[in-house]
């Protein structure tokens, strides 16, 4: 057996008191229980009536099984608490347990972080192609004022943010107050659609 | 018995214990019952008796091995580990999944509109 070591009074204290719960209700079980059988054998010779002695024996098998019910139920409360204690103090397993715990939620952020980094290359592609649509559409709406295309995609959000419920965005009608959407409203009005409201 | 088995395992030994506990106590119950009758089955008894001496031995022996470990593996400190790190470095990853999904819709949501005009 391991050297034990220098356990707190607390700890130590208790795990007694474990072991002598065990070796008592086992001892309870036991005994009752082979008491029991022993009464069970009937004798020709009693001090008291044979009627007499029935009842007694019936009233002592009755309360030694109510002891061996008792006993067990203090064994399956000890175990109740020996899985506490486990949970609690068993440091080898609780230490396993969030090894493999980290190793999982490792694993899981590497899969998501390598499934953005494909994403960002597919997309990268297709924006690339947009952009070139963009830059070369004879009707884009940056085309005149020669906006990047991150300004009127910008510029397209605001306006649909501030549209209050029309359905289309208003791609060439900044309001006149917005800075750098300023010098695009004069050239745009072919391009407002549905009917800007804030030209000046 | 493995020094250093998964707490599962302790766990799930204990809880057998328990249903061993509950046979005990069937088995008990068997054999006072057949010695109440007039014609005992003796093979039956036998067998019973003996599974019930067994089965006692055999739950005093494993809870008392399941002390003796806690015996040696105690130190009567709390606990302090956590995986609380690496649960919130996967937490952000999710929320940057959750992100990247958020604007590509949007993307895609305007790219529908312009197609629409």
């Amino acid at each position: 057996m391991a050297q034990q070591r220098a356990l707190p009074q607390s700890k130590e204290t208790l795990l007694q008191s474990y072991n002598k719960r065990l070796k008592d209700d086992v001892k309870s079980i036991m005994d009752n229980f082979t008491e029991i059988i022993k009464t069970a054998k009937i004798e020709d010779e009693t001090q008291v009536s044979r009627a007499t002695q029935g009842e007694q024996d019936n009233y002592e098998m009755h309360v030694r099984a109510a002891n061996i019910v008792r006993a067990g139920e203090s064994l399956m409360k000890l175990v109740s608490d020996l899985k506490q204690f486990l949970i609690l103090n068993d440091f080898p397993s609780v230490n396993e347990a969030i090894d493999q715990r980290n190793q999982q939620l490792r694993a899981l952020q590497e899969e998501c972080d390598r499934k953005l980094i494909a994403l960002r290359d597919e997309v990268s592609i297709d924006l690339y192609e947009l952009e070139e649509e963009y830059y070369s559409s004879s009707s884009s709406p940056g085309e005149a004022s020669g906006r990047p295309l991150c300004e009127a995609y910008w510029g397209l959000d605001l306006d649909t943010d501030s549209a209050d419920g029309r359905s289309a965005p208003v791609l060439a009608s900044p309001e006149p107050s917005a800075g750098p959407l300023q010098a695009a409203a004069p050239a745009h009005s072919h391009a407002s659609g549905p009917g800007p409201t804030e030209h000046a | 018995m493995a020094t250093y088995s998964l707490a599962n395992e302790r766990l799930r030994a204990l809880e057998d214990i328990e249903r061993e506990i509950g046979a005990i106590l069937q088995n008990a119950g068997t054999v006072i019952l057949e010695l109440s009758k007039e014609k005992t089955n003796e093979r039956l008894l036998d067998r019973q008796a003996a599974a019930f001496t067994a089965s006692v031995q055999h739950v005093e022996a494993e809870l008392s091995g399941q002390i003796r470990y806690l015996t040696q593996v105690a130190t009567g400190q709390p606990h302090e580990g956590s995986s609380y790190s690496s649960r919130k470095d996967c937490q952000m990853a999710l929320k940057r999944v959750d992100y990247a999904r958020l604007k590509l819709s949007d993307v895609a949501r305007t790219c529908e509109q312009m197609l629409e005009n």
